[in-house]
């Protein structure tokens, strides 16, 4: 049983802040992911629950034992790092029994386990090499088997994809939620993928300059974001957020007006809106536009024009085609905007 | 990484160079302000059975030893040994400076006192031997990078020699090669035409000798540098400035020398430090009477019968504050830098 | 690309170049080879009045022994002279030196580039300024101190005082080769159930051989070449090759057996010969990578 804990957690260097006063409670088996871009802090939490990093305030607690004092061997969690740590000078068996054997877990249990192991991640032919005859893929299996060859309460993994090609991330990516289903442990992922998160995830942690910016589901999260910082950094591409003003239910800018929004909210504020959302609208739309771009995605079509100085991006159906600087007319339904305040970011309606 | 580990780790390299470094430079200074006993004397009455008797001053060894086993470190002396005439002499520079003598004459005066003429020396040394070898060692790089590859690992296995050889006996070797019954000098004598010509008798022959030396032993090290950092010369830039037009020599001094320029800074550094003990030629070359360093200095002190522990320490005293000054930029800029980078 | 390049050059510039780099391997080399040949041959070829042919002939080799190869130098100098025992002294100096410098430079290093911290910055460039201190200086401060602990003169006192005199460039160079191992290393062996120490010994100190070799050598010319230290702080009998060497110079030259110091001098040569022309691959990458000079 491994619920994770962190009470007022803050990571400060000097005078830079890395984590800023983080509050979370995993559940047992709970697959969370930590999301933000390069520099938000995801890594020194996840650093600082594996306790590879000194924590400057606060509590990290896993299960029932306060942890803050423990070194890492001591906290039974294992971790897989974003260049895997494999140790060169050992084949991949060795490597992967390394944990058994300093944990001093009984010889005999050992060949089993590995063997267990290297076959949950289709390792079984490639045992006898050493990590730089392996391709980048089957190294981060070499790093995942390592990983749960321990059996521990939580696993950790840093940006475990990152080094891979595309194409092999998605696969990875699909074996890493089939792990967690099958060996049900609590699980920290970070990435700054945000694709990577919402398929993943039971729960998103969605962090900026140290600070937590929202905790919720994927769909929680992408349905109503909690701030414009969420709003642009899920979702592929990102939300549309227009500054301009609104007055009795209407926002108006430059070039869009969007009428029967909510009638609390007053002056200056920032729209936002999905480009799968809005669509081509027959007669007067809210938003008329010369077409900047068209791109063709295959399965659909992305329009992209300018308003009140920002690029806004529309996903039509994938038959439609026109030339850049015709007019588009675009329908968008009030329901589907979302309202930031328009100096905080933070969520209106 | 925790305090408690970090100290753990590092504590054993720490006392050692506590020990063995920091506290001999405090004992060094401890040491330049004391002098030698003076010897104990008694006045000891001699009675001859007719003469008569007559008193006569004698050393008392006895007393003496016993003074030196208590206070091993001599008299306090303040900072009298660092003014005396076998360092600072600032009374018989100022007498120099004051007269109304040529500039020759003022200068050769000078030269005779041995802290001046060490001083002289070892900044010649510096700054002649570095400069050159550099230029040696660049000038090596651009042959070697130029030759089939074949070749390239015997000539540095040779290049490598002259620095890898023990300072002493290289110094000797090439001592004995210059000496008058040797094949150089011999053949110097030859072409002077001089058969008196020799290391002991010419100071010139001798300073050019150990500069020679110098450059010699030190030209590798920036060979074997440099040579690295040609290596790394990006190729896209290399081929670009060729598309551009730039001739050979163009490519050198637009191209390889300004990516080399780091590495030089840093060679230059080391050659700078590691010049500013020269000691082991001045040995090797027998070349005391003509050149003497800094180190020498200190050397002659701490050798012989009578060692001179004070005089010898308000030495080292004065060649540390030289090192210091000397590495005063890389110590500012590192600070700087670190300054920036805690802000 | 230097092959297509070469193709291009110029034949005078080609003259220059061949011509430059046989003149430097021979000031390099020839000296070397001319004492190798002439420490056997007796004094008065390879000091010879009359022409410098006879150093290469040993016309009076020949004279005075009937052969023109002699080995009267060595066995002058390693017989008569027990140039054996300071050899033997010289090996004892090294290999400890060497070890003991390894084992608390690899720690020392180990901790500094895996602490981020301010101190570890300091320690750094504190033995900078530790490293450009001239030996003797140093040495001027053991003197008295060890005379009156009487620690004067033994193999362990000189031994000791190299290992730290060795100490910040060892520090530095393993420093960085330390530094070019990733950091996930040690981290996973941390995760994985190690203590630090142990990630240290298990996983990192076997990837980190070539860096060790390295410094190992560097360590080793600093223990032999090094002629302020022994010199003044080994009594007589101690003494390594080097000092032994330079006493011999005093008292030789006056019976006339130059040839001993000769054939000295070119016994201490070989050892270093033949570690340049074993390990000249890692001396070139020390020198380059470690960024800092034995």
């Amino acid at each position: 049983m491994a619920q994770i804990r962190l009470k007022n957690v803050s990571k400060r260097w000097n005078n830079f802040v890395g984590v800023d006063n983080f509050n979370l409670d995993i559940a047992d088996q709970e697959f969370l992911v930590l999301l933000g871009p390069s520099g938000c802090g995801k890594t020194t939490t996840m650093r600082m629950i594996a306790g590879l990093e000194e924590i400057t305030e606060g509590e990290i607690w896993i299960g029932d034992r306060l942890v803050n004092k423990l070194e890492p061997k001591d906290r039974d969690i294992s971790m897989v790092f974003q260049s895997y740590g494999l140790y060169p000078n050992m084949t991949v068996y060795e490597n992967i029994r390394f944990p058994l054997k300093v944990r001093k877990v009984p010889q005999e249990q050992h060949h089993e386990r590995v063997m267990a192991a290297s076959k949950m991640v289709e390792l079984d032919d490639f045992l006898q090499r050493r990590p730089a005859a392996l391709s980048g893929g089957q190294r981060q299996r070499v790093a995942l088997a390592r990983a749960i060859v321990r059996e521990p309460n939580a696993f950790l993994m840093d940006e475990p994809l990152s080094n891979l090609d595309a194409k092999l991330r998605v696969s990875t990516r699909a074996q890493i939620k089939n792990l967690h289903h099958t060996l049900k442990r609590t699980t920290i992922y970070v990435t700054h993928d945000q694709i990577e998160a919402m398929t993943l995830a039971d729960r998103v942690v969605v962090m900026s300059k140290g600070l937590v910016q929202q905790v919720g589901t994927p769909m929680e999260i992408y349905d109503r974001p909690a701030n414009t910082f969420v709003a642009s950094f899920i979702g592929s591409p990102a939300m549309n957020l227009i500054k301009g003003s609104i007055e009795g239910g209407v926002f108006t800018s430059e070039g869009i007006r969007i009428e029967g929004l909510t009638l609390a909210a007053k002056g200056p504020v920032t729209l936002g809106f999905r480009a799968e959302d809005a669509s081509l609208a027959q007669a007067s739309g809210q938003i008329e536009a010369p077409i900047y771009t068209v791109e063709l995605l295959g399965d659909a079509t992305m329009l992209s024009m300018r308003v009140a100085g920002e690029l806004v991006s529309i996903k039509v159906n994938k038959d439609y085609r026109a030339e850049i600087g015709e007019l588009a007319r675009v329908a968008i339904p009030a329901s589907a905007c979302h309202l930031f305040d328009h100096s905080t970011g933070a969520r209106i309606a | 990484m925790p305090n408690k580990t970090f100290f753990a780790f590092i504590l054993p390299s720490l006392i050692a160079m506590v020990l063995f470094i920091a506290l001999p430079i405090v004992s060094v200074v401890v040491q330049s302000l004391y002098v030698a006993h003076e010897r104990v004397m008694v006045q000891v009455e001699n009675c001859q059975p007719f003469g008569g008797c007559s008193t006569e001053l004698r050393v008392d060894a006895a007393a003496t030893a016993e003074l030196q086993r208590e206070q091993p470190l001599g008299r306090f002396n303040g900072l009298g040994t660092y003014f005396n005439r076998a360092h600072l002499a600032t009374d018989e520079l100022g007498a120099i400076l004051s007269s109304d003598r040529s500039f020759d004459q003022k200068v050769a005066q000078i030269f005779n006192l041995p802290f001046y003429k060490a001083l002289i020396f070892t900044l010649v040394y510096c700054f002649v031997v570095t400069p050159l070898a550099m230029a040696l060692g660049f000038a090596i790089a651009l042959a070697v990078n130029a030759l089939p590859k074949v070749t390239k690992g015997p000539i540095i296995f040779f290049s490598l020699l002259p620095m890898i050889i023990t300072p002493l006996i290289g110094s000797l070797i090439l001592y004995w090669m210059l000496s008058p019954n040797g094949i150089l000098g011999a053949t110097i004598q030859h072409i002077f035409n001089d058969p008196t010509l020799s290391l002991r008798a010419s100071p010139v022959l001798t300073w050019t000798a150990l500069l020679v030396y110098g450059v010699w032993t030190n030209g590798p090290f920036s060979f074997v540098v440099f040579y690295a950092g040609l290596q790394t010369v990006p190729a896209d830039t290399l081929e670009s400035a060729m598309i551009d037009g730039a001739s050979r020599w163009e490519r050198i001094r637009y191209v390889i020398i300004p990516h080399l320029a780091p590495l030089a800074t840093f060679v230059a550094l080391v050659q700078l430090m590691d010049n500013f003990r020269v000691f082991e030629p001045i040995v090797g070359f027998s070349a005391e009477a003509n050149a003497t360093s800094l180190s020498y200095l200190i050397y002659n002190d701490l050798s012989g019968d009578a060692q001179q522990f004070g005089s010898a320490g308000a030495t080292s005293v004065i060649t540390i504050i030289g090192v210091v000054i000397l590495l005063m930029p890389v110590l500012i800029r590192t600070w700087r830098e670190f300054k920036l980078k805690a802000v | 690309m230097s092959d297509a390049v070469a193709q291009k050059r110029p034949l005078a510039l080609n003259a220059i170049i061949y011509g430059f780099i046989v003149l430097w391997v021979i000031l390099a080399a020839v000296p070397f080879f001319w004492t190798v040949w002439g420490s056997f041959k007796v004094e008065a070829d390879f000091f010879s009045r009359e022409s410098w042919w006879n150093a290469i002939f040993g016309t009076s080799t020949t004279r005075q022994t009937g052969n023109a190869f002699t080995g009267a130098g060595y066995y002058g100098a390693w017989v008569l002279r027990d140039f054996w025992r300071a050899a033997g002294n010289t090996i004892i100096v090294t290999v400890c030196v060497t070890v003991i410098s390894l084992t608390l430079g690899t720690l020392g290093g180990y901790a500094l580039a895996r602490s981020g911290r301010n101190y570890a910055f300091w320690i750094l460039i504190a033995a900078l300024v530790f490293r450009a201190m001239p030996h003797i200086t140093l040495v001027s401060g053991y003197l008295l101190p060890f005379f009156q602990l009487n620690i004067w003169g033994v193999l362990p006192t000189s031994i000791i005082v190299l290992v730290a005199i060795n100490q910040p460039f060892t520090l530095w160079m393993l420093h960085s080769f330390f530094l070019s191992i990733p950091k996930d290393l040690d981290e996973s062996a941390m995760v994985d159930g190690c203590t630090r120490f142990q990630a240290f010994r298990l996983v990192i100190m076997p990837v980190m051989w070539p860096g060790v070799v390295t410094t190992g050598l560097f360590s080793f010319l600093l223990g032999y070449n090094d002629f302020a230290v022994t010199a003044m702080l080994l009594s007589a009998e101690n003494q390594t090759m080097v000092p032994k060497i330079s006493s011999f110079l005093g008292s030789i030259q006056e019976t006339g057996n130059v040839m001993y110091a000769v054939a000295a001098v070119v016994s201490a040569t070989v050892p270093l010969f033949i570690l340049v022309l074993f390990f000249q691959r890692q001396i070139v990458s020390g020198l380059t990578a470690g960024a800092v000079k034995g």
